[in-house]
């Protein structure tokens, strides 16, 4: 009893803190979004859900804010974790240099978010970009795009910066689950005649689910709060071609002081990120529990 | 003892986390977005003066860039939201956006006293009959800035007086191989769109009503001629070409170094610019040269930076502070290196200020000159978010029709009916 006793005491701070930071704080935000705040320094009536029916009827850009996130989230882990797979079994194959490329593969990784979105900005400039200054050096000049400032490419480029940044992670994930797979079984597969290739496709693959429910839930929960790369990159334009939930909601408390209607915006990231990622999370308590 | 040792550490951690920064009486806590080149020069220059006049007191300065001071104000609504105001910040001068932040600031009539600039400056901070800031520089928005070597070489002959002499002075540079005029507003400044859009209207005879009336909420664009005029002009730039390809990428001095880089020829900013080609080694009137938009020789759409006392700051420092930045000398030690024009009508001239300096200003205390305040301080803040999407949208597809304008309505609705 004095042992579960002192237990408590030490964390009772941090249930506290946790209490009231994270879950009071997810709670004053959700009765904000339920006023009309947009005075500095007040804190706007009570009006219901009034916020929301705005987002969702006359709100123009929430809807492509929203689909945006969507759109950029699919994109990333689409490609960021069959990349991460691939890279992983380079490593676990003998390669040449092997320590060289686990290190060149994990470096983006070490960036911060505002380096490498700097660099890539840099990189996707039409007019001076090392991309479009590089097709021309090959005689590639037709191939030129606007990139960034093109509407139509600029979530596009986005989701390539993020992927080359989060593709090491989702690389050592894997690197850790393909190097956690028992050598016995591969070595009975090897007995049996397997190739290769079949080695990787029948056994080891299939053992990562673990690893792909891991990266899989850590990118969505990047993915769906994305807001330096874009911030700097688009700045969510050219016009609202790269708007995203994070930066339309920042847009819309700081710049625009509908303080009320920014905290709905965030309440919905919330809800969007809770129906996304909790069944991975409940799916995952169950096996565990099995 | 080592587990003591850590939990007490612990525990000074805890308590330091809870623990509010104040600052001390013989402080001035400021903020402001001034952190580069010309401007950083001349408030580190305002700061110094300051100094020797009050050598009891210290600054205590957080300089916050980017966004035309988008970022610094998000920064100081989470301060003031917090409890925790600085003793003065920075904010574009101007019924509009004063307005979106009077419910946090104190009045400052008491501050200034004998302060003798235009009647339309000192309405331009006033809300409900009492003033809200002490304007520190004019600026001028409506100014075509030109490289002369490019304009002589293509053989265009400056000042142009109309927009008809602009599109064929730009057909003439595209055909020479350079950017017409460029533009940046990218990096999360679309705003600066606004800045294109504003020179425009004010190039029309009445356009400087017409922009006193937009800001006030009271012309839709989809109602207004002159507005609808100005953008089919903004679709005609884009669409021949006359316009960098790039200006979504770009900030607003990157696309003010193509001109002094000898890429472009015309850039239309306001008369901050002054302060970044100076920075740059160029020479006024041998380098680049001034004029204001073809056609808005009337008017002078402006505005100002001001310094504001938010409410609960009764600090003797602050009070100092405001005062000071009222008198001839702090206008004249900060307006010649920051390139604007002092407010007060009495600050002296002669031998401070550039000729392209005394040009802007002599605009400016022309009382036949139509002051119009720009689009940074007559309408309210969030006209520069709302409608610097709304024009970087319109600039993909830079044509003026049925949608477009519905865009604008909503935009415009947005801004001053909700």
């Amino acid at each position: 009893m004095k042992k579960k006793m002192e237990l408590l005491f030490f964390l009772l701070p941090v249930i506290v803190l946790v209490a009231l930071f994270v879950y009071g704080f997810i709670g004053w935000s959700f009765y904000t979004s339920q006023t009309d705040w947009k005075v500095i320094g007040e804190t706007g009536k009570y009006v219901g859900f009034e916020n929301y029916k705005i987002l969702f009827s006359r709100d123009r850009t929430f809807k492509k804010a929203l689909f945006n996130t969507l759109k950029l989230s699919a994109i990333f882990i689409g490609c960021t974790i069959p990349l991460g797979l691939i890279l992983a079994i380079l490593l676990d194959l003998d390669i040449v240099a092997k320590k060289a490329f686990r290190i060149v593969f994990l470096l983006p990784l070490s960036f911060s978010f505002v380096a490498s979105a700097s660099m890539w900005f840099w990189m996707f400039s039409p007019e001076i970009g090392v991309i479009n200054s590089f097709l021309k050096l090959l005689g590639l000049g037709f191939l030129e795009q606007p990139w960034i400032t093109s509407g139509d490419q600029s979530v596009f480029c986005i989701a390539v910066a993020y992927i080359w940044q989060f593709s090491g992670f989702a690389t050592l994930v894997y690197y850790a689950g393909i190097s956690g797979v028992s050598e016995d079984i591969r070595e009975a597969a090897r007995i049996d005649g397997a190739t290769r290739f079949q080695e990787y496709w029948r056994i080891v693959i299939p053992m990562q689910k673990p690893a792909t429910l891991t990266v899989l839930v850590i990118l969505l929960m990047y993915s769906l709060k994305v807001f330096d790369l874009v911030w700097l990159m688009t700045g969510g334009g050219p016009g609202k071609s790269s708007e995203v939930l994070s930066t339309f909601m920042y847009k819309t408390t700081f710049s625009r002081n509908f303080f009320g209607r920014g905290a709905a915006i965030g309440i919905i990231m919330f809800i969007v990120s809770l129906i996304i990622i909790l069944p991975f999370f409940i799916r995952r308590g169950e096996s565990d529990y099995e | 003892m080592k587990k003591r040792i850590f939990v007490l550490l612990i525990c000074v951690f805890l308590l330091l986390s809870f623990t509010g920064f104040s600052s001390e009486d013989n402080e001035l806590v400021v903020y402001h977005w001034w952190t580069a080149g010309g401007e950083k020069v001349s408030i580190d220059a305002l700061f110094e003066a300051f100094l020797e006049e009050y050598p009891e007191y210290e600054i205590v300065e957080n300089p916050v860039g980017g966004g035309g001071g988008g970022i610094m104000r998000s920064q100081i609504k989470t301060m003031i939201m917090a409890g925790n105001p600085p003793d003065t910040f920075q904010i574009t001068y101007g019924n509009g956006m004063i307005r979106s932040f009077v419910s946090v600031l104190q009045p400052i009539d008491d501050y200034i006293q004998d302060f003798n600039v235009p009647q339309e400056v000192m309405d331009w901070g006033t809300i409900e009959g009492n003033m809200y800031g002490v304007p520190l520089n004019i600026m001028q928005n409506n100014c075509l800035w030109y490289n002369i070597d490019i304009v002589e070489e293509v053989g265009v002959e400056m000042p142009i007086k109309t927009r008809e002499e602009l599109f064929q002075a730009c057909e003439k540079i595209k055909e020479a191989g350079y950017v017409p005029i460029a533009v940046g507003a990218g990096m999360g400044q679309s705003f600066w769109l606004g800045t294109l859009f504003e020179a425009i209207v004010s190039s029309y005879p009445d356009g400087g009503q017409v922009l006193r009336d937009y800001y006030a909420g009271d012309a839709y664009p989809s109602e207004c001629s002159v507005i609808k005029k100005a953008l089919n002009v903004m679709a005609d730039l884009n669409n021949k070409g006359f316009i960098n390809s790039d200006f979504s990428a770009l900030t607003w001095d990157q696309a003010g170094q193509m001109l002094t880089a000898g890429k472009a020829a015309f850039f239309v900013m306001g008369d901050w610019t002054k302060g970044l080609f100076d920075a740059s080694g160029a020479k006024p009137n041998v380098d680049y040269g001034y004029q204001s938009f073809p056609g808005s020789d009337g008017y002078f759409v402006g505005h100002a930076d001001c310094f504001v006392l938010p409410k609960g700051i009764e600090s003797e420092v602050s009070k100092k502070w405001l005062k000071f930045l009222t008198t001839k000398e702090a206008e004249t030690v900060f307006c010649p290196l920051k390139g604007a024009t002092p407010p007060r009508l009495d600050a002296p001239v002669e031998g401070i200020y550039d000729e392209v300096s005394i040009e802007i200003m002599d605009k400016f205390r022309d009382a036949e000159v139509l002051k119009v305040l720009s689009q940074f301080g007559a309408p309210p803040e969030s006209y520069l978010s709302l409608f610097g999407t709304a024009f970087s949208e319109f600039m993909v597809e830079s044509e003026v029709n049925e949608s477009t304008l519905e865009n604008f309505d909503l935009t415009y609705e947005e801004v001053f009916l909700y």
